[in-house]
């Protein structure tokens, strides 16, 4: 992919808010939009992000008010509000709120995730899954969850999906690299690399199912391949809210790479953009990121594909705009597919990787129509 | 021969709903004990210790087996809720049963649970409370709900060589004590435990044609055309040996394993027991849709106990462990002594 110059003056920093005559006009719209504006979208989602938030956490099975939220927040935070009935309480503190945190920060991860592996290997259907991270970790979960019965006690099980599911994920990432260790990490072949290492564990998955699991084991289990928001409690939260930041903060010192690393490994060698460096970076980064968020809630679709799209039709494919931006997106996005799951088939609760696809086409659909192109 | 499982069979049913009758000629008295104030107790349920100051009042009931475990001991108007309906609650519990209030149609989930404040859960088995079910059991005492398992379900902690049945009627007298109302309770021990050692004087006079222990195979459910039946770890296996006979699959260690009609076919065994499961009513579940699948196979359709009718049907749902299971016992007691197959 040969670039033409206008392109390339506008990957290098200072000509980044300069007016490029002759570039294709739709690529630098966000190259011309002024700092005020962008920072004023920015802040904009921020707000609507801690909007979402707070009243996601009022929706399911129970209503929340505002003056509940309050006296729970109020009486953990040690304010000396009265607090709510210890059930109540439980029902919010324990469970609502971390779950919503924790949709936020795996939203904003997923969607990072896929911004970033769309640009590493060029390829517009690339998601965080690409690299076979989730089918590693479903593995991972089915292992654990169906051999404790044989080797260990009940205690084993608790732990054991989200563990197994870690320890799947990460195992699955290190025969990734150790196929790609020879190699120059070039596009195409990480892309295909990642899918293989993909089917093979998808293979084992079914596998182990089909041999030793029963039919309550399966079905526990689909409800977590689906990607569900249920098991999230604070220590999932807390290990999300010390990996999330960090990885999208490394993510985001890599935005000029990426912009480079999008038109094509020439290009960006050109720039002075260590390409095989970086490109091993944003791998690792990716992993360790879509890891830790599969390992809780299992393979939650469509955010990682869809919503990078999105926002680059929205503020344009510079990725330090686009990482950001894609980052509240995401996060709002679950956050509030999240609520939909928890009432929208009330008394039941659907996993909300079957949510996050329903709502989003459309969604997306629309944009593009609006938009006219990728 | 032919028909002659069939008499057996409404007896048996006359014999259960005379019992089932008695026990609930016991009931006011029995509640007028239960309601003594301040019973507090503690139990040991499958490696927790529950402990109660006094008789919970909003018990929650997470799956059908726990839900009719309360229901039989007459304690419906102290339940919060129940969830998890698989099949038809019996007629005999339906009164009782409708002013409980349903808290999930199907499996709760942990908020679920919490809104209906309940001061006790009820589930007959462990995974129920993980994380993103009704919440571990751990969270549950953290908030000072105790959550009890059957002891069915809780192979780790049980003793080993306990029989299922045993394993229930612990239950019984588990929930009796905790509820305060240990009479009914082990009044229902004492009758189910009965009804065993009556199928149980089957054992030493069972044998099959060829002098043998005679061996039966439980077809369960026919799903996309394939058997699934007991295997050695469920309720069945179990029932076999009291009633002197030997489940065919008790070499595969699964509760309901799928097999293929060619291995059915390959155990040839005397006799066929179908669970019917028509109030479930998904393809196959019927007892007539599972001798038409057996009838239209061309191997299976050879074997002496199609070709003769050595066919019981059982109520489906009475397979696995519950109240209810005795029942089923007693039906396949019956029905072995009408084939011929008790000296």
């Amino acid at each position: 992919m040969s670039a033409d110059p206008g392109t390339v003056d506008l990957l290098l920093p200072a000509a980044r808010d300069v007016r490029v005559d002759g570039a294709p006009s739709r690529r630098v719209r966000a190259g011309r939009a002024g700092g005020p504006a962008r920072t004023g979208l920015f802040l904009a989602g921020v707000l609507v992000l801690a909007v979402s938030v707070a009243a996601g956490t009022r929706i399911g099975a129970a209503d929340v008010g505002w003056t509940d939220l309050g006296r729970v927040l109020g009486a953990r935070l040690g304010l000396g509000t009265e607090p709510l009935p210890p059930l109540l309480d439980s029902l919010v503190w324990d469970l609502r709120l971390p779950r919503v945190l924790m949709a936020a920060l795996v939203g904003a991860s997923l969607a990072v995730c896929g911004t970033v592996l769309q640009a590493v290997t060029r390829n517009a259907l690339a998601d965080p899954y690409l690299l076979g991270v989730s089918s590693g970790a479903s593995a991972g979960a089915v292992i654990a969850a169906v051999l404790p019965l044989a080797l260990a006690g009940p205690g084993a099980g608790a732990l054991g999906v989200t563990g197994g599911a870690l320890v799947g994920a990460l195992l699955s990432f290190g025969l990734l690299l150790a196929l790609l260790r020879r190699t120059g990490l070039d596009s195409v072949r990480i892309a295909l690399t990642g899918v293989v290492v993909g089917q093979l564990f998808t293979a084992l998955t079914s596998l182990v199912l089909m041999a030793s699991a029963d039919a309550d084991t399966t079905r526990a289990l689909t409800h977590w391949l689906l990607g569900s928001m249920a098991p999230a409690r604070w220590d999932a939260v807390a290990v999300c809210a010390l990996v999330t930041p960090l990885g999208l903060a490394a993510a985001w010192l890599c935005a000029n790479s990426l912009d480079g690393l999008a038109f094509g490994a020439d290009t960006a060698a050109s720039l002075g953009i260590g390409v095989r460096r970086t490109r091993m970076l944003l791998l690792v980064v990716t992993a360790v990121l879509t890891s830790v968020a599969v390992a809780t809630v299992g393979a939650i679709g469509f955010v990682g594909l869809i919503v990078p799209h999105g926002v680059r039709l929205l503020v344009g494919p510079l990725h330090r705009v686009l990482l950001p931006h894609a980052a509240l997106a995401g996060a709002v996005f679950l956050v509030w597919t999240d609520a939909l799951a928890r009432v929208a088939f009330a008394p039941r609760e659907i996993p909300v990787g079957v949510i996050t696809a329903l709502l989003g086409v459309p969604l997306f659909l629309v944009v593009l129509r609006r938009k006219g192109e990728l | 021969m032919r028909h002659r499982a069939r008499p057996g069979i409404p007896l048996t049913l006359a014999l259960a709903l005379a019992a089932a009758g008695c026990s609930t000629a016991t009931t006011t008295e029995d509640r007028a004990s239960a309601d003594r104030p301040s019973a507090a107790a503690a139990i040991d349920s499958c490696g927790r210790q529950l402990s109660f100051d006094r008789p919970p009042q909003r018990a929650v009931a997470l799956d059908q087996t726990s839900t009719e475990t309360l229901l039989e001991l007459g304690l419906q108007d102290r339940m919060a809720g129940t969830a998890n309906l698989k099949t038809k609650i019996p007629a005999r519990y339906q009164e009782a049963y409708a002013k409980v209030p349903v808290i999930a149609p199907k499996i709760a989930t942990g908020e679920q649970l919490r809104s209906a404040a309940p001061d006790f859960v009820v589930a007959g088995s462990a995974d129920l409370y993980t994380k993103d079910r009704a919440g571990t059991r751990e969270e549950l005492a953290a908030v000072k709900v105790p959550a009890f398992v059957s002891a069915v379900d809780c192979p780790q902690q049980n003793e080993a060589g306990k029989s299922p049945f045993e394993l229930l009627f612990s239950d019984y007298e588990q929930l009796g004590k905790v509820f305060g109302s240990e009479q009914r309770a082990g009044a229902l021990a004492r009758e189910q435990r009965a009804v065993v050692a009556k199928a149980g004087e089957n054992a030493g006079r069972a044998a099959a044609r060829d002098g043998g222990q005679p061996t039966v195979v439980y077809l369960y459910s026919v799903f996309n055309g394939m058997p699934y039946v007991a295997g050695g770890t469920g309720l069945p296996g179990e029932m076999s040996r009291i009633v002197g006979a030997k489940n065919a699959f008790d070499d595969v260690a699964e509760d309901w394993p799928e097999v293929s009609w060619e291995e059915v076919a390959a155990r040839d065994p005397d006799f066929i027991v179908i669970g019917d499961l028509s109030e479930r009513g998904r393809p196959g579940d019927s007892a007539a849709e599972k001798r038409a699948a057996m009838a239209g196979d061309p191997v299976v359709s050879r074997l002496a106990a199609v070709r003769e009718n050595r066919i019981i049907e059982v109520p489906g749902i009475e397979l696995d462990p519950s109240v209810r299971s005795v029942h089923t016992l007693g039906l396949l007691a019956d029905a072995m002594k009408d084939l011929g197959y008790v000296r």
